[in-house]
């Protein structure tokens, strides 16, 4: 008998070793796995402390602890001022983490993995919305007042008229430049502003003789290809046809950016700590890209005073060109697990959805330019700031996100972007002709979104 | 009760006990491996939504030109990165096995060592390695050579990923080819040296037939493990520049979770990666193994 007891034991030993073996294995395989498994801790602390009317905890999924964290620091701060035994439990995941997670729980059918809200990037948001609809919970009743947010940025998160997210960060792109650098070549940082592509390398080149550095860095080049794509307004997708093949401002795009590497005003690094050491090392004279792109500008404390903002340049002979686009930007999504939606529907809305104070503290402190447009008529947006010397840098990106032409990808972002970056690849470093190139992204943008 | 017990027979007994060992390990490998395969078979003949869709999935990869992009890369990992391995490694081996070298210890674990690093740190620490401003390339300029855009151009990434495969993965198989090696009577050696067999000779053709179980085993596992290669794609290049580096698994993953999601495709491709792996795997079996 005792030797029968000794058996089970060890047999439950081995089931237990086995057991945990099965959970770490997979665990070091890839970042899905891991998230999953983070995930699943979470529902089981959300299990341990049962849903009473006293627990207003909501579970917060989100990236960048300067940034989105930071801000959902802050708004859970103003919120519990009302509402003392308001608490946030704000989990840090890098975005891809996130969107696995949610896809992984959609496809399983299994939504009690997912946090109260989490912040979705808007260029996956339609994608998400359209594949996974279950995900979400519709905001269209939660009271918050949408006519109050830039228009532009949402259409983002609003799927067929209904509204999935509250727009967060707003992402104009911004030409930010080495001030010291255009007066060393005897320019002025007026002349950058409202020019056209061809006017802005004869000025880059001046720059570049002066100062022996490349006058732009950039990492990943596709992605000034899709700033100029929406500058002009010439949407990929019309009416759900792909429209790259016959996008004049595509093929202009994709030729200018050709031009930018081939003469070395553009250099572009692999690598993203390459690319923003690029700016604050001082190797390069400028960069294009998203607002958001500030704060790690203003990293370098040295530089202070030497850096201005001014708009992209436009495209040359294309009709509905403009010098404004728009690059990343993200809102913020209630989950379909979310218990307590009136909670985070009331957060929400006196937070994000009302609270200018609250936008006020983001973009001082962490450069978070809001789309909530009550918030840009705040004093705060309206002052000089020394790192830009003296420019109110603000109140011209709010300016620049208001004329952003709109653009459409329909739910197919990642597609085409992925078949745009072979197409570029193919033309800057093998020389391929622009057309075919065109042509064949097409046909894989079309293959891959065909059922 | 009494009665039926007095009908087990002894052997009958050990047997039950035997599966009893057995049982717990193959239910949680039939749930956790079997079950999610079998399922993933069935997904691969449907649409998304459920509907079944007969082969359409498998006939849409002969159409598809990103996976002909990913087969190709990967074959080529493939068929250059696992030779080049497993003749390093074994030559590592026979080097390490030597009964006179000094500090074996601390050469056999620093070659292991790559091999315990994480996938991610490691990939990190190659891109910066052959950054435009790395080491690599400060090296290249020092010996006169110019400096190569590794990660901008597509046969460099090529070899970037290639040469970071070679220094993960040697190490692991070396320490195969030794266990090989310690299993090799010396005596076999000595009777050669005395009919005078020089070194190659007895290289060639003591040890290489007397290893094959073992380099085929490795040979193997080095298919599988290239074929589902992942890490080095996703984490090094990003399959970059343009998709020139990206892997099979890659594009499964990317058709999953980056694009718009095709679980019902990928779950075709990943079957699709399977039968090649047997079918590898099978050939080489073949081709290796002449006992039979």
């Amino acid at each position: 008998m005792k030797k029968k007891v000794l058996s089970v034991l060890l047999v439950a030993a081995m089931a237990m070793s086995m057991l945990t073996g099965c959970g770490s294995k997979p665990a070091g395989n890839d970042a899905q796995s891991v998230a999953s498994s983070e995930a699943s801790k979470e529902t089981e602390a959300a299990a341990e402390t049962p849903a009473s009317a006293e627990d207003e905890t909501l579970t917060v999924w989100c990236w960048d602890p300067n940034f989105n964290v930071y801000a959902m620091k802050q708004a859970e701060k103003a919120y519990q001022v009302d509402h003392p035994n308001f608490k946030l439990d704000i989990q840090e995941k890098v975005y891809s983490d996130i969107e696995t997670a949610l896809i992984t729980a959609a496809e399983a059918g299994d939504y009690s993995t997912l946090p109260d809200i989490f912040l979705m990037q808007d260029y996956s948001f339609h994608k998400n919305a359209t594949n996974y609809p279950g995900i979400f919970t519709a905001l269209d009743d939660c009271g918050i007042d949408f006519s109050q947010f830039s228009m532009g940025k949402l259409a983002d998160s609003t799927v067929d008229g209904t509204h999935y997210g509250i727009p967060f960060d707003n992402g104009a792109t911004i030409m930010a430049i080495r001030s010291d650098m255009v007066e060393a070549a005897g320019l002025k940082v007026e002349d950058f502003k409202d020019t056209t592509w061809s006017e802005f390398m004869e000025l880059s080149k001046k720059v570049m003789a002066a100062n022996d550095v490349p006058m732009l860095t950039c990492s990943g080049g596709s992605e000034i290809v899709i700033e100029m794509l929406q500058s002009a307004g010439a949407s990929p997708m019309v009416d759900g046809e792909v429209t790259l093949v016959d996008n004049a401002a595509l093929k202009k795009a994709i030729e200018t950016y050709k031009q930018l590497i081939d003469e070395g005003i553009m250099a572009d690094y692999t690598d993203w700590d390459q690319y923003i050491a690029s700016m604050n090392k001082g190797t390069a004279a400028g960069v294009i890209q998203g607002c958001w792109i500030m704060s790690s500008i203003q990293a370098a404390e040295d530089q202070a005073g030497k850096w201005a903002i001014v708009n992209m340049p436009k495209l040359d002979d294309v009709e509905g060109a403009t010098n404004y686009a728009n690059c990343g930007g993200a809102s913020w999504a209630v989950s379909s697990n979310c218990k307590n939606t009136d909670l985070a529907f009331d957060f929400l809305n006196a937070t994000f959805g009302a609270d200018v104070d609250l936008y006020d503290d983001l973009l001082v402190n962490a450069g978070a330019i809001a789309s909530y447009l009550p918030a840009a008529q705040s004093e705060t947006y309206n002052e000089g700031n020394e790192f830009y010397g003296g420019q109110a840098v603000y109140k011209d990106i709010v300016e620049f996100a208001g004329r952003v032409p709109g653009i459409d990808y329909g739910a197919y972002y990642s597609d085409i972007r992925s078949a745009l970056t072979d197409a570029i690849t193919n033309v800057v470093q093998k020389n391929a002709d622009i057309d075919t190139e065109i042509k064949n992204a097409q046909d894989t943008v079309e293959f891959n979104i065909a059922e | 009760m009494e009665k039926k017990k007095a009908k087990l027979s002894l052997e009958k007994k050990h047997n039950l006990t035997g599966w009893a060992f057995l049982l717990p390990a193959s239910i949680l490998i039939f749930v956790f491996c079997f079950y999610p395969m079998s399922q993933a078979i069935l997904l691969s003949f449907r649409k998304t939504g459920g509907a079944f869709n007969g082969a359409a999935n498998y006939a849409r990869i002969f159409k598809d030109k990103t996976f002909q992009q990913c087969l190709f890369n990967t074959f080529f990992y493939f068929v250059i990165q696992v030779p080049i391995m497993l003749v390093l490694a074994l030559m590592l081996a026979q080097l390490l096995n030597n009964p006179k070298i000094k500090g074996k210890g601390i050469f056999r674990t620093l070659i292991f060592l790559p091999c315990a690093t994480s996938l991610v740190s490691y990939s990190m620490i190659f891109k910066s390695l052959f950054a435009p401003d790395g080491v690599v390339n400060r090296v290249l300029m020092a010996i006169g050579l110019s400096s190569v855009d590794w990660f901008q151009s597509t046969w460099p990434a090529r070899w970037v990923i290639v040469i970071a495969l070679i220094w993960r993965w040697t190490g692991y198989n070396m320490v195969f080819y030794l266990a090989g090696l310690q299993n090799i009577d010396y005596s076999v050696y000595e009777a050669s040296y005395i009919d005078g067999a020089t070194p190659f000779q007895q290289f060639m053709k003591i040890t290489i037939p007397l290893l094959k179980p073992t380099i085929l085993m490795t040979a193997i596992m080095s298919t599988s493990g290239t074929l589902q290669l992942f890490d080095e794609s996703m984490n090094l290049t990003a399959g970059g520049p343009g998709k020139s580096t990206m892997t099979l698994a890659h594009y499964i993953y990317n058709i999953s979770f980056v694009e718009t999601p095709k679980f019902n495709y990928a779950a075709a491709l990943s079957v699709c990666i399977l039968v090649m792996v047997a079918v590898l795997s099978a050939i080489q079996m073949k081709v290796g193994d002449k006992r039979d």
